[in-house]
């Protein structure tokens, strides 16, 4: 039996397989980040974006779009492009995006940028596909396209492959998950070594400058890397390396509160919803610096912060970056 | 071709809805921060119980997997306590049986059950002539409000005392003010006299024992004991997944339900294998001495053998009913039971997939998930409900289920 499902699904999964990206972003754009770093493209270590964060800005005006428009009416499905029109074109993120901030689109392309240097500062020789990069597809097997998945798998690994790298480090624990636990089962002798960003941070923690902050922070941990990755104690150990005074919130670790984002697309008031809930007991810890280590998160917890809330919310790795900086 | 992008669209807005509703907001929130603290609290007075409840989780998975044998032990069992054992394929087999053990024109009274909400039973038994009452306070306001429940143990979570206190002065027909004490008072007055001229009691079951055939129900009410204690007839009706094998088993069921449902220590636990009987003259058995002199039981399938049967779903089964994830859930923290089709939640998504209501009406129940996985970390079983709800995504995305 066919089924129809929501547009905005469709458009999401046909964009990762035919683009590479769930909202179709450029690979130029996508690496545009790596400019000036000169990354090579062969080494032992890869370091991968997935095109996660620098897809931020963009995910949050398609949510606005869905939000003001009725999923099942025709302007919409007008808005998202006929699904044979997609077939052939895919949609247009500059058309669709136009309302895009240049600071968000700043900000979160930043982010890959600031983790490559503090790697850098910590001394790790890394190589980064740039533009032929391609998004793992964990959002296929989050949404049920597991069919999908398993042809798209293939060419992610052939890209992979091309860099000779040994290890992957994903900055998105979502990629690291469905690199760890989904890959091997789809692909025969998928056999690289998986790492989270923050296990490479950790393993030379002691190297991280000292950075003043005046405030304390509160971690957020993130469902996938607390509950799937089991990684909570390190975040806390990075930390407090670098001097950091740490805030718990009541439901934290592998009982921490999810950020709402997963639901974002399909039901992106009740997203804001719980990200809103969950920002406020994140501050109940007595801090209004929230760190985070998952760029949904990040999201969602933005987009859950009630209006003129002061809260500062920062990926972590914005926050390790003042202490490159300094 | 099913399409569901407009039940999605519907969906979404009555979550929308619940999630500005104030009532719904104070209410759970307040029942979120007891359970955490009543749990966490008998937990470390009864330390015991995790490790119990990893020995509940292997007793789960080999009455599980033998299902028939169990479901064949127990009819017997009850047959050999004087009792009658039936079985019920479907929904509609199961009213059909009941009905024909009630007939019409009776009063009926009966005690909280998830499974008599998967049947619609007692709109059917109204439906059919006879008039039912829902004995469990909560349910009983529900009742008189015509809504559905919002939570599997506390289905009136939703609703204040004031909007009680209202219901029921336009119930009784006499001023009952907004005070939690004079509200229980009118219902208790009002069912007691209930009890004893009504001519069925229905209820459901924690748990059964194969070997003994005994229904083990916990409460803290009261209302159950008296709904099956007092009328002459008493009908059981209970999901085949309840079974273990033995009595021993069941109690250690039991004791990890209650524990992890709030209870700490249950006002009360029945434990029912057949009808009341006595031997006191000359030794001559006589059946409903004060108790029922008829027992029945209705073992219900309606999808949970062939739930048994999906290696990726078995384990949903295992479910206590305890409610644990669902305070721990953060879409039911703000929605309460409109996550939800009967059964609500996560592991409610996946039984309104199989039993109740079936995969259209699951779909997007099944998207709303978050699949954040703090269920798992609460539940006693240990139920994997993300990769149940994964699984359940990937045959709706390519259509391979069965309507
Ligand atoms: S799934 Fe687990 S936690 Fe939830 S009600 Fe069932 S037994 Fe309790």
């Amino acid at each position: 039996m066919e089924t129809k499902m929501p547009m905005v699904l469709d458009v999401i999964s046909e964009n990762i397989i035919k683009h590479g990206s769930p909202l179709a972003l450029k690979g130029s754009e996508v690496a545009s980040w790596a400019k000036e770093l000169n990354l090579p493209v062969k080494g032992d270590l890869l370091f991968y974006t997935g095109g996660e964060y620098q897809m931020l800005p963009f995910i949050d005006s398609l949510v606005k779009t869905i939000t003001h428009l009725d999923q099942g009416s025709k302007v919409f499905s007008m808005m998202m492009g006929a699904r044979n029109i997609l077939n052939k074109t895919g949609i247009s993120p500059e058309k669709m995006y136009a309302s895009v901030l240049a600071k968000d689109k700043d900000r979160y392309n930043s982010v890959c940028f600031k983790a490559a240097k503090v790697l850098k500062e910590l001394g790790y020789e890394f190589c980064y596909s740039g533009s032929e990069e391609l998004y793992s597809g964990a959002l296929l097997y989050e949404l049920g396209y597991l069919k999908d998945m398993k042809d798209y798998a293939k060419r992610v690994v052939e890209v992979i492959k091309k860099s000779g790298a040994k290890t992957i480090v994903c900055l998105s624990p979502h990629a690291a998950e469905v690199f760890k636990f989904v890959y091997p089962k789809l692909i025969e002798g998928f056999d690289f070594e998986i790492c989270t960003y923050i296990d490479l941070v950790w393993e030379r923690r002691d190297k991280l400058a000292k950075i003043s902050s005046p405030e304390s922070v509160v971690i957020h941990d993130s469902c996938r890397l607390a509950r799937e990755l089991n990684i909570h104690q390190e975040l806390r150990d990075i930390l407090e390396s670098v001097g950091a005074e740490v805030k718990e919130a009541q439901m934290n670790r592998e009982w921490t509160s999810c950020c709402g984002g997963p639901i974002k697309i399909l039901f992106p008031e009740l997203s804001h919803v719980i990200g809103g809930r969950r920002v406020n007991e994140l501050k109940d810890s007595g801090s209004s610096h929230i760190l985070t280590s998952c760029p949904y998160c990040l999201s969602a917890l933005e987009g859950g912060r009630a209006k003129g809330d002061s809260a500062v919310i920062e990926d972590l790795i914005e926050f390790l970056y003042r202490g490159v900086k300094a | 071709m099913t399409d569901f992008r407009k039940d999605f669209v519907k969906y979404a807005k009555s979550l929308n809805e619940a999630s500005e509703d104030k009532n719904i907001r104070t209410a759970i929130s307040r029942a979120v921060s007891s359970y955490r603290n009543t749990v966490s609290e008998t937990l470390e007075r009864f330390p015991h119980t995790p490790a119990l409840a990893e020995e509940v989780q292997e007793i789960k998975t080999r009455s599980m997997a033998t299902l028939d044998t169990l479901l064949e032990q127990a009819m017997a069992s009850v047959e050999r306590n004087k009792g009658k054992a039936f079985y019920a394929k479907d929904h509609q087999a199961a009213l059909e049986i009941a009905l024909g053990i009630i007939g019409k024109g009776k009063t009926v009274v009966k005690g909280k059950s998830m499974l008599g909400e998967e049947l619609h039973l007692r709109e059917y038994l109204e439906e059919n002539g006879n008039e039912v009452w829902e004995t469990d306070l909560g349910e009983f306001i529900l009742q008189l409000r015509k809504e559905r429940p919002m939570h599997i143990l506390s289905p009136s979570i939703h609703v204040p005392r004031e909007q009680v206190a209202e219901v029921f002065t336009k119930f009784f027909k006499k001023e009952v003010p907004p005070d939690i004490a004079e509200e229980v008072k009118v219902v208790r007055e009002f069912l007691r006299e209930k009890y004893f001229t009504s001519d069925v009691g229905i209820s459901g079951a924690n748990v059964v024992a194969a070997d003994t055939g005994a229904m083990v129900i916990i409460e803290n009410e009261g209302n159950v004991r008296l709904a099956t204690g007092a009328p002459p007839v008493h009908i059981v009706m209970v999901g085949v997944e309840k079974l273990v094998p033995t009595f021993q088993d069941a109690m250690k069921v039991a004791e990890v339900t209650w524990r992890y449902a709030q209870y700490g220590v249950p006002g009360y636990v029945n434990i029912v294998s057949g009808p009341s009987k006595t031997g006191d003259i000359e030794k001559v058995t006589t059946y409903g001495a004060h108790g029922p002199k008829e027992f029945y039981v209705i073992f219900v399938d309606n999808g949970r053998k062939e739930m048994a049967r999906e290696e990726k779903f078995t384990q949903a089964l295992h479910c206590l009913r305890c409610g644990g994830c669902m305070y721990e859930c953060p879409v039911f923290q703000v929605t309460a039971g409109h996550f939800g089709h009967t059964y609500m939640g996560g592991i409610g998504t996946v039984w309104t997939a199989f039993v109740s209501g079936g995969m259209e009406k699951a779909a997007p129940l099944v998207y709303s998930c978050l699949r954040c996985g703090r269920c798992v970390e609460r539940c006693p079983m240990s139920i994997n409900v993300p990769a149940m709800i994964g699984e359940l995504r990937e045959r709706i995305v390519y259509g391979t289920y069965e309507d």
